[in-house]
């Protein structure tokens, strides 16, 4: 029982990865523009983030070390600091789509304007961050984050075909470019780097050692297969809503009134609650994340577990990377195709993100008995290859399709 | 070296941009017309959610007008392109069916919560968005 209730960690992790800003909207534009036949994209992304979030967990519960820790020792220091400078720059760019996608959401509740509301997001974000606990802040962004399954019992109540369905979660090869990109951008998203950097520390905030492998398994399976229903669910009741009447979403809101068709204004209230987490999620897991990997890079104290005014250097890149990210929301960009382009373009980094992981976890000398097992090593080396191969179509299929039009 | 390396990257980029600020395309004519179309629709769907009484007054307001926004930039890009022939025929009927969407979505803006209004902004931007359709096939 008490392991059930202690996967915040994965839930805030896979709610802030799988249903930020971006890939709320692009879920509902898979759903919109390819359907169903997308679908199987999804149990491939989620499997895989599960399979680098257990040996990642496992990592820190053994060795003690974070993620980028082990970049740090396994890479030499140029190419460290390429993968330090490329994490910062896209952690700040989502960031700052995440802070733009909070004022849009805020707006729709009291229309004043979304750069107040902006203002409004990361004074509240920072606040959260100051006042709140670590296990705080997984709990309150991660579990109300959950009001998104509001998209679940709406495909449930839009009477699906189940056939069709089913049928969607089977791989079929299809010759137009916009599947693939979607299906590719699918996979991609459920691995996005600042995910598990956020849940490798976050598991080093929690303290984790070796008698916490159920909890780490919990987490992992069981927070990232909740984002994984979540995300799929989305796709789901777009198909049924949106792409019958040729509707091509380019807003949170379109995304927002979906849950809206079969529930009226308390669908559309509770999957507006929801984002307002998710997104808010999103924005700790990459603030977070960018604060994590610097410091760990640079060998500063740094973790929510210490008091923030005692780690002056971690507390202040936090706040830096928070305000970077409020001044790119400010300037007007659209926070959706802010997100598209940092993650098309975070995907050739990824080999780069969850090398160290497999090598790690690998490493019987490291991990003793907690070693990969044969499974765990067929599906790393199985999953890194699969990332290799992402690494160079997605920026070339983003190219080619013209964003997925 | 130098000298060559900078003539090849000049040619390159005059062969590049050679195609821009030509007339419109077909394709892209009937890219932007979609968007008409998916706008008017998805206005349809909002204003279907006003005259049912089903959603929120605020989030109606404030989606009406980001739609709005996007039809009117759409507006503005097919206004300041150059077309020729069938194209140009069909571009000046696009952007008149823009004008009429953004005008039917003004109505929800402007009263989110009236469900009369609600009905008559659907009936209009459903009507539209079929002559959007019918705008759009054969390009």
């Amino acid at each position: 029982m008490r392991t059930l209730f202690s996967i915040a960690l994965g839930v805030i992790a896979a709610i802030g990865g799988f249903v930020d800003i971006g890939d709320l909207v692009f879920n509902a534009q898979a759903g919109a523009s390819v359907g169903y036949p997308a679908l199987w994209a999804l149990p491939v992304g989620v499997l895989g983030i599960m399979v680098f979030a257990e040996m990642s967990g496992r990592i820190v519960a053994v060795a003690k070390k974070p993620n980028f820790v082990l970049v740090k020792e396994r890479y030499g220091p140029r190419l460290s600091t390429f993968t330090l400078v490329a994490s910062l720059v896209l952690n700040v760019l989502t960031l700052g789509a995440e802070l733009g996608g909070l004022g849009f959401v805020l707006d729709y509740f009291l229309d004043v304007s979304v750069s107040f509301f902006v203002l409004v997001a990361v004074i509240g974000v920072a606040a959260a961050i100051y006042f709140l606990p670590f296990g705080g802040l997984e709990r309150v962004f991660g579990y109300l984050g959950l009001a998104l399954f509001v998209y679940l019992a709406a495909s449930i109540k839009l009477d699906p075909d189940w056939g069709e369905i089913g049928r969607g979660f089977v791989p079929e090869s299809h010759g137009a470019a916009v599947y693939w990109y979607f299906v590719v951008g699918l996979i991609a998203a459920a691995l996005m780097p600042y995910e598990i950097y956020f849940y490798s520390s976050g598991a080093v905030e929690e303290g984790w050692d070796e008698r916490d492998m159920s909890v780490n398994r919990a987490n992992a399976f069981v927070g990232f297969g909740i984002g994984g229903v979540i995300a799929a669910s989305i796709l789901i009741a777009s198909t049924q809503v949106l792409k019958p009447e040729g509707i091509s979403p380019e807003s949170v809101g379109t995304a927002a009134l979906v849950a809206q068709v079969p529930y009226g204004e308390l669908g559309l209230v509770l999957a507006l609650v929801g984002i307002l987490f998710a997104v808010g999620g999103a924005t700790v897991d990459t603030a977070f994340s960018a604060a994590y990997n610097l410091a760990q890079h640079q060998g500063w104290k740094w973790g929510k577990r210490f008091r923030l005014l005692d780690e002056p250097r971690f507390t202040l890149s936090l706040a830096g990377f928070l305000l970077a990210g409020f001044a790119i929301a400010q300037s007007g960009v659209d926070p959706i195709e802010l997100t598209e382009y940092a993650v098309i373009f975070s995907i050739p980094v990824l080999p780069l993100t969850y090398l160290p992981i497999l090598l790690v976890g690998n490493d019987a000398a490291v991990m003793g008995r907690f070693v990969n097992g044969p499974l765990a090593r067929v599906l790393g080396w199985g999953y890194f290859g699969l990332i290799c191969v992402l690494a160079v179509a997605a920026p070339v299929l983003f190219v080619w399709t013209n964003g997925g039009s | 070296m130098a000298r060559r390396c900078l003539a090849v990257a000049v040619v390159a980029a005059a062969v590049t941009f050679a195609g821009c600020g030509g007339p419109m395309q077909p394709d892209e004519l009937k890219r932007s017309i979609e968007t008409l179309e998916s706008s008017a629709a998805e206005g349809a769907l909002l204003a279907n959610g006003v005259a049912r009484d089903r959603t929120k007054a605020t989030f109606a307001r404030v989606h009406a007008r980001d739609l709005g926004e996007t039809v009117d930039h759409e507006a503005e890009k097919l206004h300041d392109a150059s077309a020729e022939g069938r194209v140009a025929l069909r571009k000046a009927a696009a952007v008149d069916l823009a004008g009429r969407i953004a005008e039917a979505l003004g109505q929800i803006q402007t009263a989110p919560d009236s469900t009369s209004e609600g009905r008559s902004a659907e009936a209009t931007l459903t009507r539209l968005g079929d002559r959007a359709g019918r705008l759009a096939e054969g390009l």
